[in-house]
């Protein structure tokens, strides 16, 4: 989301719904090929960034540079879209997507931890490593911080930087895509939960500071540090709020988020 | 080997160059020159791709690139250093010289091209790793150069180098651009030091509102009193 701001100022309201659109391609993969959803991301992944690219080239790219309230709406929009196309399709009891992991364990030492979490944690840190290295050593990921430091400039440079806005929002999409069938194993899902996931990603973004990536890694922590320990040694809801609250005071304190001076 | 003719173009809707024709021959210097606004910008933009023409046609060695996009253009050999500099603020000096190369047609000979702008620039060699906001206004002019070069330009489009920059800082710059147009590069310079353009250039065109109202040798236009006064703006 912070990459996709960065090159072409839009914040895709609709980046929960796309989750979960990754979650309910799965299930539909599940019922159809009995697809375990770690196996069926190969499938879920190209054709999320596909839908992705359409979706941007016809929907989203007309809309760049106008007022940021109307792109606002826009994705608001798809986000309805994608939540009631779901709900049409697969109807509105929570479903279940079993998955070979699902219930297995892992003991350390004193601590239990549920495998999915395990999965998804090793292999989010891994992307994030990867997305960082990408962003950082490959011609590509120079473009995207080219056009996000200075599109004219980048321009100039022969940097096609509409295609880099694509791109990126396919990459986005991609990653969704695998970001669903991460959370997606023990969860019942429903078509209108996309929008809690769009929440937490915006509060994770902006605490980081939008577009500075080492912010955003960090604002991932926070959020979900406070919230695991806020239900731990709090009550569950007051738990639940505890992301929230720490999200306030740090933006009260410090209005660019975790960034300091050397980033924007 | 770059002709422009009759060109029209503006932002908007407004018009800013009105009915302009330039011709350039390969291995030129040549100087464009005009008050703040008489459309020296939004001709270069309107070179690189950046600005679309109302009307009139570009014609580079020959091929109407007219409707041709920014990326085409690089690839053609059309390169512009903008006013400002605009290097990218957050990346190294390496990074900036290989974003310069990214184009199809550089990309192959990178390494080989950042030891050429080493060569000319030997303090960007000592600086490869420091970021680009915080070099010096000469350094980073050194950059954004630097950067041009490495697209492999055949007309290299100098947008106000002198800009910010001190008499040392210049001289040592200029002293590069005439080294580049030995070496065979066709150079279109925007300035608005009068005298530093009139020196390096064989020929000028003097705008003024959006035409040309000058064209000529250097040392002609020189002694024109129509010069200063389009200068001014009178």
């Amino acid at each position: 989301m912070g990459l996709l701001y960065g090159v072409s100022g839009v914040v895709n309201f609709s980046h929960g719904d796309f989750i979960s659109l990754g979650m309910f391609l799965c299930l539909a993969l599940y019922s159809a090929l009995s697809l375990d959803p770690y196996v069926s991301v190969f499938i879920t992944v190209p054709v999320m960034m596909a839908l992705g690219t359409l979706v941007f080239r016809f929907l989203i790219r007309p809309m760049i540079g106008h007022q940021f309230l109307m792109i606002v709406q826009l994705t608001l929009g798809l986000s309805l879209v994608l939540q009631n196309g779901i709900l049409m399709v697969f109807g509105g009891q929570p479903a279940r997507t079993p998955s070979v992991v699902e219930s297995k364990l892992m003991i350390l030492g004193e601590v239990v931890l549920r495998v999915p979490h395990v999965i998804a944690f090793g292999v989010s840190f891994a992307l994030a490593i990867g997305l960082f290295l990408m962003l950082r050593s490959t011609d590509f990921g120079r473009s995207i911080r080219a056009v996000h430091q200075n599109a004219h400039a980048a321009a100039l440079m022969g940097v096609d930087v509409g295609r880099v806005q694509v791109l990126t929002f396919a990459l986005g999409i991609g990653i969704l895509a695998i970001a669903a069938a991460l959370l997606l194993p023990g969860t019942p899902i429903q078509p209108t939960q996309g929008l809690r996931y769009t929440v937490i990603t915006l509060l994770v973004v902006v605490l980081g500071g939008m577009t500075n990536f080492v912010g955003i890694m960090l604002g991932g922590l926070v959020i979900g540090i406070s919230e695991a320990f806020g239900t731990i040694y709090l009550s569950n809801t007051l738990g639940a709020l505890m992301p929230y609250v720490i999200f306030v005071l740090i933006m009260l304190f410090r209005p660019q988020g975790l960034t300091w001076s050397s980033s924007r | 080997m770059l002709e422009i003719e009759n060109l029209v173009a503006g932002y908007g809707g407004v018009e800013v160059l009105r009915d302009v024709s330039v011709k350039l021959s390969a291995g030129e210097i040549v100087g464009l020159l005009g008050a703040n606004n008489a459309g020296k910008t939004t001709l270069i933009n309107a070179l690189s791709g950046m600005v679309a023409p109302m009307s009139g046609r570009i014609l580079f060695e020959g091929r109407d690139v007219t409707r041709l996009t920014p990326r085409q253009r690089v690839e053609l050999g059309i390169v512009q250093v903008p006013e400002g500099r605009l290097v990218f603020p957050e990346m190294s000096v390496r990074e900036n010289l290989q974003l310069g190369g990214i184009n199809a047609r550089a990309k192959p000979n990178r390494s080989r091209q950042m030891e050429a702008v080493f060569d000319l620039f030997p303090r960007l060699k000592e600086r490869l790793s420091q970021d680009a906001g915080t070099l010096s206004g000469g350094e980073q002019q050194m950059l954004a150069i630097g950067r041009g070069l490495m697209a492999e330009a055949k007309l290299l489009m100098l947008d106000e180098p002198s800009l910010g920059l001190s008499p040392l800082f210049i001289k040592y710059i200029f002293d590069i651009v005439d080294r580049l147009q030995a070496e065979g590069l066709t150079i279109l310079l925007v300035e608005q030091n009068l005298m530093l353009t009139l020196r390096h250039a064989e020929r000028c065109y003097v705008l003024e509102r959006g035409q040309v109202a000058i064209e000529g040798p250097s040392d002609v236009i020189q002694d024109d009193p129509r010069t200063r006064s389009a200068y001014l703006g009178l």
